[in-house]
């Protein structure tokens, strides 16, 4: 076991240091790019463009860059190259941010999907259940960035139910957070609702059919005892670790639409505005930063897949 | 107007509004004191690039900074064209400048602190305009000027030889390699405004702005979030040192704060929330806006040129009848529609407010019928042509409006969108590919119409990198006349007259294709008085305006 | 959120596709039996093709129609709406709402486009975008699959760590990256040169990142297979790795593809849109669905039917998608053993 743990971390290294090559090159073989004629002004002269190229150290050679880049990331001194603001502080800002986003939706989309998840599937075939389904397809066709643009323009415009987009710090007022939240919250959810419901159906459609589940009907525990105690729990299993991989995906990136739409001050609106003025540095980092928390929960899910079947320790490559 | 009636007109309104800011001053003093002023709040979508005079280079920086860093000059804190009057702001006179036009003479008034309690030297001047060029600032192109200079930036000499002080006196001598009728403009902005030798020479202070010589200091940042600005407590001494032009504050304090959403922002100040948004409501907001809040809402004239760019060097764009076609074709009020109504239509260079404006219309239109014939004539071998434009929204729909009118007209266009904060180092670098047009607009640095001619059209400015001359205009002529009327001052007689002159000159040659003067706004909340406030030319709302209604 | 938010799916059963075996008739038929029944998934089959039917339509409707361009402005324009002359576009840029007209049936956008037209030709390059991305998602997938699954070692460490990196990869993130950076210069790979405004870029953006997630499934579908005797068969009768690859392999795993395909096409049609939002999908003044929201949403509080009517058609295309796949799934897989729900 010990192995297969240090087998998977060092793989995660593996798999950041690729990334940062990635990025690091993508950016820097882009042509027009020039950061230093940015910083110099609209006015500037040659000679300033190069003083500003020189400070940066955009004369050294590309490894060197790279060395430079990814000493900063660590020790926490990288500067943006458009604004001159430290990019580590400024991810570290946006993390209250983007978290309370994340875990608010997740708490949601998991109290949802296995209620939702849990009538369907004891009411399958029924009337209930297609309605259910219909709901979870369409939650899942929903194109997140509309959803929060039309939820803002009913529900915040026209109606002026909710604020329109903003952050207020959970330290500052929990009453305003919340209510700050809850539209960017549902947003995010809708779509992990509809996916999360159905799988939980099937799931718990499978495990109906078990021997174990046969053996403790017989036993004469209640139908509804057996569901929750036999049927639910081994369902969530499958659920429960998509959920590792799915949380750490939405926390490393994947709430930039919502964040965007809504005017949530968290690191995925820091990094659509890093991606939009092509500013190195806070790309890198954001990247690292999204990419860390997506391997971090892949890590976590296998060597906890491993633990609980010894199997997968023994395969040649696990997946 | 004839020059007669302009100086006189100029008089009038100088002597009215020296009245006028007397009045303010005795209301302020028994007022501001009394009741103590208030606080306000401000929000802008872009916090200002920093917080340091030297280093500040946008709209955000450069209207929070004004009344914070004062340079040895200043300008009027008057609305419209009076506004662009360069007026004595630390030094006590304007400069006295030899006959050859290379020498300025200036005194610092005696007695003035900062807000710090440190006094205010001489040599501070000399101070700030050396950290111009150790912080490798933006601005410190425009004093590259001054004599020694550039063997101060080479590090061949420890201090610039061409500007001598003397803290005793307060007297400041600038020697200037070539005479230079832009320089008092140049010594009204906050990239020459002192600042006490405390501040670091070679680093960037926008976490720890430099004390402050203005009506207010900047009391915390916390960039890009948010920033204090309050009553500086040493002010009276600049104001007693006879600093009258430099006006006071009206309320206690101001806090800035950084708000991604436009929209957001609106709603703020409809409800009273927020007392002032910097940038105008979003073209979709506006029209409500508008309608509804006519008592606190009014676009402001700013000084800015919107404008088509035709590589002038390159086929199709080097036929001057295809240039003029474009100048035929393009409908400024289409584009103003598309902008959402903020763009007063113009087709030349100079745009109002600037010296040297004088309305003319040389391709009256829209005309898509002459274009197309001036087309036909030209017969251009190449039709295939790109168009450039930036990312921003209104700038997206600006392109695909131009692109439709090529097409219209009979060329092949296709378009390109680059990221807004690439775009123009993209379209200013010579060698990428297909720059055969585009979308482009210049605010002005400061009012002087050299800051419209030379940097954009002048033959020297034709840069491989990094160029603003993204017509690729090269004419020597209008170089050889550009270079003249610069060494004159702006006030010496016909100048002004003769920038008109050069303005129609290169519209003549259309090279350009410009189509309107953006308006910025002002939307308060109902707790400030809405009449005084008012948007000055060069750094947009006058936060010394700023009082609270009763 | 495609991309991002789109489930990861462990196939840890380790079994075989459950298709074989069925005796007398070929499980293609009974399939097809199986999917005739399910009269919901067909129902939303055929809105798909309607709906595809509906973009195709777009040359007919803008000539005879709506007589425009779906890229010409008419910022200045007037039409007659009861009797009286309307701007397209008011002075204050308001662009001129739905209604019963032949021309502008849907309004007019910003820089006074009929919304109509550009809705048709939207869904077109929407369309084609998530079609062909699956196909260039589905290549790839296929073929990491089956050189893992089939050679195994290091082959199949190498390219599943391979898979491991994109699939770390904050996929909005590097789509955005990519989209923003390759707008200004294009792509240039050797002899391959693609121009900033080509709509290879999102496709080949959008078919490359969710390569992993068809890979991955696949994979342990042949893997599994793998062990099977007719593969042991094959190989003793001398057949070469590609050919048992292609011809024993693959056919094996077609029923899967084919569901995996379906619903691919529906999330890479939620991933154009949502980076054409971000502004590195298409580049206009080419309309996509996605670029028609983006545009649209700058003014949605005055003229919201700009944003809401090509975002209801991307919801309608992909639910027809997802709804159909799922069918399809059934159909094919009685079992379900295919794990990719969305």
């Amino acid at each position: 076991m010990g192995r297969f743990i240090a087998k998977r971390l060092v793989g995660m290294v593996g798999v950041l240091f690729a990334i940062s090559v990635i990025v690091f090159l993508i950016f820097n073989v882009i042509p027009n790019s020039d950061p230093a004629a940015r910083i110099a002004g609209k006015n500037a002269d040659a000679e300033l463009i190069a003083r500003v190229n020189d400070d940066l150290g955009l004369n050294d050679p590309l490894p060197v860059q790279y060395v430079t880049l990814m000493k900063e990331i660590f020790t926490g001194q990288l500067t943006s190259y458009s604004s001159d603001l430290n990019v580590d502080e400024q991810i570290r800002e946006g993390i209250p941010a983007t978290m309370s986003l994340c875990i608010g939706a997740a708490i949601i989309w998991m109290a949802f999907a296995i209620v939702f998840g849990y009538l369907s599937a004891v009411r399958a075939g029924g009337k209930l259940d297609t309605m259910l389904t219909v709901l979870a397809l369409i939650g899942i066709s929903l194109p997140v960035f509309w959803l929060a643009a039309i939820l803002l323009y009913y529900l915040s415009f026209r109606v002026q139910l909710f604020p329109t987009g903003g952050y207020v710090p959970l330290t500052e007022d929990p009453a305003q957070w919340a209510y700050h939240l809850l539209l960017p919250w549902i947003t995010l959810a809708v779509l992990f609702i509809g996916f999360y419901s159905r799988l939980l159906r099937s799931s718990m459609l499978d495990v109906m059919n078990e021997d174990y589940v046969r053996t403790a009907r017989a036993k004469g525990l209640s139908e509804r005892q057996v569901r929750t105690r036999h049927v639910l729990r081994n369902s969530l299993i499958p659920i429960v670790t998509l959920f590792g991989l799915d949380f750490g995906a939405v926390v490393g990136g994947g709430a930039i639409l919502t964040e965007t739409v809504f005017n949530i001050n968290g690191v995925g609106l820091y990094a659509g505005e890093a991606i939009g003025s092509l500013d190195l540095p806070p790309l890198m980092a954001v990247t690292m930063f999204g990419a860390f928390f997506i391997v971090l929960f892949n890590t976590i899910v296998d060597i906890l897949y491993a633990y609980l079947d010894p199997r997968i320790r023994l395969g040649s490559s696990a997946v | 107007m004839s020059k007669a009636w302009k100086v006189l007109c100029l008089g009038a309104i100088t002597a009215l509004a020296a009245l006028g800011l007397v009045a303010c001053g005795d209301s302020d003093s028994s007022g501001g004191s009394s009741s103590g002023g208030g606080d306000v709040n401000v929000t802008m979508t872009s916090f200002p690039d920093y917080i340091d005079p030297q280093l500040s280079y946008t709209l955000e920086g450069w209207e929070v900074l004004w009344n914070t860093y004062v340079p040895l000059l200043t300008y009027k804190h008057e609305a419209g064209e009076d506004g662009t009057q360069v007026v004595p702001g630390l030094a006590e006179d304007m400069p006295e400048i030899s006959a050859d036009g290379k020498t300025y003479k200036l005194t610092l008034r005696s007695g003035m602190k900062y807000s710090d309690g440190t006094p205010i030297k001489a040599s501070d001047f000399t101070y700030a305009i050396e950290r111009l060029f150790d912080v490798q600032s933006g601005g410190s192109v425009f004093y590259e000027g001054i004599v020694g200079a550039s063997d101060y930036v080479a590090g061949k000499a420890d201090t610039i030889s061409g500007i001598t002080t003397d803290d005793k006196t307060g007297e400041i001598t600038i020697q200037l390699e070539d005479a230079n009728g832009t320089f008092t403009d140049l010594l009204g902005l906050m990239f020459a405004a002192p600042v006490p030798p405390s501040t670091p020479k070679d680093k960037n202070a926008t976490n720890d702005p430099p004390p402050s010589s203005g009506p207010f200091e900047i009391t915390s940042v916390d960039a890009p979030h948010t920033l204090v600005m309050e009553r500086n407590p040493q002010f009276k001494t600049v104001q007693d040192a006879g600093a009258n032009e430099v006006a006071d504050a009206q309320v206690d304090k101001i806090t800035v704060t950084q708000n991604k959403s436009n929209s957001a922002q609106v709603t703020g100040v409809e409800q009273n929330n927020i007392d002032f948004m910097v940038d105008p409501p979003d073209a979709d907001r506006l029209p409500e806006v508008q309608a509804r809040f006519s008592d606190r809402f009014r676009l402001e004239e700013s000084i800015n040129t919107y404008y088509f760019w035709m590589n002038t060097q390159e086929p199709p764009f080097d036929d001057l009848k295809v240039r003029q076609a474009v100048n035929y074709a393009i409908d400024p009020e289409a584009l103003n529609r598309v902008f959402g109504g903020r763009l007063a239509p113009t087709q030349q260079i100079l745009p109002p407010g600037m010296p040297g404006y004088e309305q003319y219309t040389l391709y009256p239109g829209p005309d898509l019928d002459k274009a197309k014939q001036l087309l036909a004539e030209a017969d251009p071998s190449d039709k295939d042509i790109t168009v450039w434009t930036d990312d921003e929204p209104d700038r997206k729909r600006i392109g695909a409006y131009y692109q439709d009118v090529l097409n219209q007209m009979g060329f092949n266009a296709s378009l390109k969108i680059i990221a807004g904060d690439v775009y123009f180092t993209t379209i200013g670098n010579a060698s990428t590919p297909d720059l055969d047009t585009g979308f482009s607009d210049w605010i002005q640095d400061f009012p002087h119409p050299d800051d419209f001619f030379r940097p954009l059209l002048n033959g020297e400015n034709n840069l491989p990198t990094n160029s603003n001359n993204f017509s690729h205009v090269d004419i020597p002529e209008l170089d050889k006349k550009q270079d003249e009327l610069v060494q004159k001052q702006i006030t010496d007689e016909g100048v002004t007259d003769d920038y008109a002159a050069l303005d129609k000159a290169y519209m003549e040659q259309a090279v350009w294709a410009p189509y309107g003067n953006e308006q910025f706004t002002t939307f308060m909340s109902d707790r400030l008085d809405f009449g005084q406030a008012y948007s000055h030319l060069l750094f947009s709302q006058d936060y010394s305006a700023f009082a609270l209604s009763n | 959120m495609p991309g991002g938010e789109v489930p990861l799916h462990l196939d840890l059963s380790g079994s075989a596709v459950g298709l074989e075996g069925v005796e007398g008739r070929s499980p293609w038929y009974l399939a097809y039996l199986r999917l005739r029944r399910n009269k919901v998934a067909l129902a939303f089959g055929g809105l798909f093709i309607a709906i595809v039917l509906f973009c195709l339509a777009g040359p007919l409707w803008a000539t005879h129609v709506a007589g425009t361009d779906p890229n010409t402005n008419h910022i200045t324009d007037t039409i007659e709406i009861g009797g009286e002359e309307t701007d397209v576009v008011a002075p204050n840029g308001t662009p001129l709402g739905p209604g019963l007209h032949a021309k502008y049936l849907l309004g007019a956008d910003q820089n006074g486009r009929d919304v109509m037209v550009r809705l048709m030709y939207g869904g077109r390059t929407s369309i084609y975008i998530g079609v062909v991305a699956a196909l260039v998602t589905t290549f790839f997938a296929v073929l990491v699959a089956l050189l893992a699954g089939f050679y195994r070692g290091w082959t199949d460490s190498a390219l599943s760590r391979f898979m491991d990196v994109i699939w770390a990869f904050p996929v909005l993130l590097l789509g955005i990256a990519l989209g923003t950076a390759l707008a200004v210069g294009g792509l240039k790979l050797g002899p391959i040169v693609i121009a900033g405004d080509s709509l290879w870029i999102p496709i080949l953006i959008i078919g490359f990142v969710y390569v992993p997630y068809m890979a991955r499934p696949l994979r342990g579908e042949i893997l599994a297979l793998r062990e099977k005797e007719f593969i042991e068969a094959a190989t003793a009768q001398g057949k070469g790795s590609w050919r048992i690859m292609f011809t024993e392999l693959m056919p094996n795993i077609t029923s899967t593809i084919i569901v995996f395909f379906t619903l691919n096409i529906a999330n890479n049609m939620l991933l154009e849109s949502a980076l054409s939002f971000l502004g590195a999908g298409v580049q206009p003044p080419n309309a996509s669905w996605g670029t028609m929201i983006a545009d649209g949403y700058q003014t949605i509080y005055t003229a919201p039917h700009l944003t809401i009517v090509p975002g209801l058609m991307i919801v309608l295309t992909v639910l027809s998608l997802n709804v159909f796949g799922d069918g399809l799934r059934d159909a094919l897989d009685p079992r379900a053993k295919i794990r990719l729900e969305s």
